[in-house]
């Protein structure tokens, strides 16, 4: 029995690494924010099935896997992750755990996002005493609409890589998709023309800050992934008493701090999720983006 | 910078400068190397996709203007790595792998499909490693004893002597997982590598540093990366996927200590050995992994062999007790399913089986002296009152479990409302008979040695960074010898665990733990015992992702 399993084994073993990327009828796309689904859906079109493994209450950054993921990812064609090492903490073990060759990084079933891009907060030091720090850049890439155009064309380009018989179609839907974007972010330039900035919880929306040039007034955690203390906070509300803004923070982070720094400032709060709905397409990451535009409006 | 890349390096390195420099802006078509013809063709390909791209560019510029910013940038990210990759091509270097950020696949195709790689810093050191500190102050009221006794609880299949010096039957396990003094103990630094070999595996490596300086292996194996239909394999010296807590290191688990019932059939290690391990994900509607393992028997409790100070105790006995046999001695084989649940729950269901073929221990009874003279022509010595007799037993031993796990991702911060449930049942039965004995007509007597164990444990965040545990864990509600002369239940031992754990950040964690203890030392004899421990784990270096 011993000797036939071993035969078994080493036929397997001959087996390594010869499945190549056939994508079948449909495309399966496994994203792991909800904005990538989003943006698949609206680059893929309706012939494609996505799935989105988190959703958009859910801390990309703690996660955990979980083997439902594994088994959505094993079918895959094509993973769309944020990357830059958010997901870092659950997502390439799901990833070796789905047994997929194809969506291993290094091979067109995988895509970052922020790979396709150039990132914000690149080249600090590697020094945790600075707190969770990712030299690489600050991966929250997806909150920038202009951005997420670029990240659509190259999607389009590997699905067309993945399927070139619908390449005509993704390059299609990517240029609508910029297109769109475009046209809501003049009128966003428009409505953040005056906006006098904003306080975030973590540097989570820098990217949305940046692209309509809102002033980031200051981060309620001092350094990234640490809670203030008090004393901190009365810091933060001294060197920001008698000016104008907003607190935004998003629902899984303490509530606690910004809502005590809004009332003593006399500023609005505003909780947000940093992602779409699961089921959102094009229209709802955009509404997802007028949302945040509206919060950051809203500042007095 | 363009001569340089004639020089003699090897063929990915410089495909993969010449599509960087394709993509670079300017007149880039500078390759005109002569000397390799294939690269030419390739050239020629890439030029024209190339030029397609520059033609779509050139679109897309008239489009917007923001759209040209952009498009800038992405020349200049080009270029940047044009520059790297020549320069790399001109220190006629190559790394063992190269950053997963390059341009991969030098096909034409992979300009058009973007970057194929993951953005990562760790990628920048190959392997990643990262090393984790487990220290305690640990203190019990029966002056230390009671960290290595939870591990040796009383059972009918006696533990095989420890080869670390102690006499007799394991009381004191000096080693690294779990036993400590009384007072302050740094339990083991672990030490990690990971890393992707090639495109076919990944391999890992654990070490673990006890206080002593003691280096002992943990797991060193490679995993295949690119088997079709769900398969995986791995081998090497791997720690068994059998059960759920088995394939954990200790910094991973909930409380300080393992549970009774691994710590005592299993032992501190658990099911670790060397082998090959097979995993099969099939395509059905939820997640099924099945798998199984063949290894080398190398274990401690499931599956000793006797030593030679132990077969120097059986030289006068009638019969004969094998040697060690050759491996492959061991095998398992599991299946764990879960269902699809809403994001924030998880659940699995893990049943596991595994067979060692040979076990053998050595059991040692006395006889008074007076009662002895029926054996008359023994030549023990009869100074004393009491002769002790050593039998020794060999057969093969089963276990099996099942187990059970629900996560529950709370919606506060870091960790808050996180729930987590644990449970797990393993019984083991050992079919021993006598091979080797002082009195003739015992020998091929056969008995069964069965005992079981449980624990069950939860885990809940009750505010940021902070969890509180409770564990019930039992062993032996059956244990008992059956199915020989001398059929007996010896009863079973127990404790209560809670602790507390502070998580200052993922990188650094600290615990406080007290344990009621209620452990049968020997049939009769039970020691009863309050344990407690505070702990710091603390990790340096690349955060690694930790499974289901």
């Amino acid at each position: 029995m011993i000797g036939r399993l071993c035969a078994a084994l080493s036929g397997l073993l001959t087996l390594a690494a010869v499945a190549t990327a056939a994508p079948a009828v449909a495309l399966e796309i496994v994203a792991t924010a909800p904005s990538l689904g989003a943006l698949a859906r609206e680059i893929a079109g309706p012939g494609a099935q996505v799935t989105v493994l988190a959703g958009p209450q859910q801390d990309l950054h703690r996660l955990q896997a979980k083997p439902s993921m594994m088994r959505r990812l094993r079918d895959a064609d094509l993973v769309v992750a944020i990357g830059a090492e958010l997901e870092m903490g659950w997502l390439p073990v799901a990833i070796a755990s789905a047994a997929n060759p194809r969506i291993q990084p290094g091979r067109p079933g995988y895509f970052e996002a922020a790979a396709q891009v150039d990132l914000l907060d690149q080249g600090r030091s590697a020094d945790r005493a600075q707190g969770d720090v990712h030299p690489v850049g600050n991966p929250h890439v997806d909150l920038d609409p202009v951005r997420m155009a670029a990240v659509g064309q190259a999607l389009a380009g590997r699905l067309a890589q993945l399927d070139p018989a619908g390449a005509d179609s993704y390059h299609a839907r990517a240029q609508t998709f910029a297109a769109q974007v475009d046209a809501r972010t003049v009128a966003w330039q428009a409505q953040l023309a005056e906006a006098p900035g904003a306080v975030l919880y973590h540097r989570d929306a820098i990217y949305l800050l940046e692209r309509f040039g809102v002033p980031l007034l200051g981060t309620i955690e001092p350094v990234p992934g640490v809670p203030p203390t008090g004393r901190q906070l009365s810091a933060l509300k001294t060197a920001l008493a008698g000016r104008r803004g907003v607190i935004l923070y998003v629902p899984y982070q303490s509530p606690q701090a910004p809502q005590a720094l809004a009332r003593d400032l006399g500023w609005p709060v505003v909780q947000l999720p940093l992602e779409p709905p699961a089921d959102a397409d094009g229209k709802g990451y955009l509404d997802h983006i007028g949302r945040w535009v509206a919060a950051l409006a809203s500042a007095r | 910078m363009r001569q340089s890349l004639s020089l003699g390096v090897s063929c990915p390195t410089l495909s993969s400068a010449l599509l960087a420099v394709l993509l670079a802006p300017g007149p880039a078509v500078a390759a005109n190397d002569p000397e390799i013809a294939e690269m030419r063709s390739m050239l020629n390909q890439m030029k024209a996709e190339y030029e397609r791209r520059i033609a779509h560019l050139e679109s897309r510029l008239a489009e917007a203007e923001r759209e040209s910013a952009r498009s800038v940038q992405e020349s200049k990210r080009a270029s940047q790595r044009a520059d790297d990759a020549v320069n790399l091509v001109r220190a006629e270097s190559r790394p063992m792998t190269a950053p997963s950020t390059d341009p991969v696949a030098p096909s034409p195709a992979a300009g058009s499909g973007g970057v194929l790689g993951a953005l990562s810093s760790g990628s920048a050191f190959n392997p990643q490693i990262a090393v984790i500190l487990d220290g305690n102050y640990y203190h019990d009221g029966i002056e230390g004893a009671g960290s290595a006794l939870v591990g040796a609880a009383y059972q009918p299949s006696r533990l095989a002597p420890h080869t670390h010096g102690e006499e007799a039957t394991g009381e004191h396990e000096a080693h690294s997982h779990g036993a400590g003094e009384n007072g302050f103990n740094f339990r083991e630094a672990e030490l990690s590598f990971t890393a992707t070999v090639d495109p076919y595996f990944d391999a890992a490596l654990f070490v673990a540093i006890d206080g002593d300086g003691e280096w002992e292996l943990e797991e060193g194996w490679f995993q295949t990366r690119g088997l079709p239909y769900g398969l995986r394999m791995k081998g090497g010296k791997l720690l068994s996927d059998f059960g759920y807590i088995n394939k954990q290191h200790p910094h991973q688990w909930d409380f300080v200590d393992q549970n009774l019932p691994y710590l005592n059939l299993l032992g501190a290690h658990g099911l670790q050995d060397t082998g090959v391990q097979l995993t099969w994900l099939p395509p059905l509607p939820f997640y099924t992994l099945l798998g199984a393992e063949l290894a080398q028997g190398d274990q401690e409790r499931f599956g000793a062999v006797v030593d030679g100070d132990q077969r120097a105790l059986l030289a006068d006995n009638a019969g004969f007790l094998d040697g060690e046999n050759e491996g492959p001695r061991l095998w398992t084989a599991f299946a764990k399913i879960a269902p699809d649940l809403p994001e924030r729950h998880a659940l699995q269901f893990g049943a596991s089986y595994a067979r060692n073929n040979q076990h053998q221990e050595v059991h040692s009874h006395t006889h008074a002296a007076p009662a002895h003279d029926a054996h008359a022509g023994d030549d023990h010595d009869h100074d004393h009152d009491e002769i002790v007799h050593n039998n020794a037993l060999a057969g093969y031993a089963d276990i099996w479990g099942i187990d059970l796990v629900y996560k529950y991702d709370g919606d506060g911060a870091e960790g808050h409302r996180d729930f987590k449930f644990q449970t797990e049942y393993l019984r083991s039965t050992k079919d021993l008979s006598i091979r080797s004995s002082p009195h003739p007509e015992a020998l091929g007597a056969s008995s069964d040695f069965t005992s079981d164990g449980l624990y069950a444990q939860a885990v809940y965040g009750f505010a940021p960074k902070w969890t509180a545990g409770l564990r019930y864990d039992i062993f032996g509600m059956t244990n008992e010898v059956s199915g020989g002369p001398t059929d007996q239940d010896f009863g079973s031992s127990d404790r209560w665990t809670l602790d507390l754990t502070w998580n200052l950040s993922e990188f650094s964690r600290l615990r406080a733990q007290y344990a009621r203890n209620d452990i049968l030392v020997e049939p009769g004899e039970r020691e009863r015992f309050d344990a407690f421990y505070l702990q710091f784990l603390v990790s340096m270096g690349s955060h690694g992702a930790h499974t289901f």
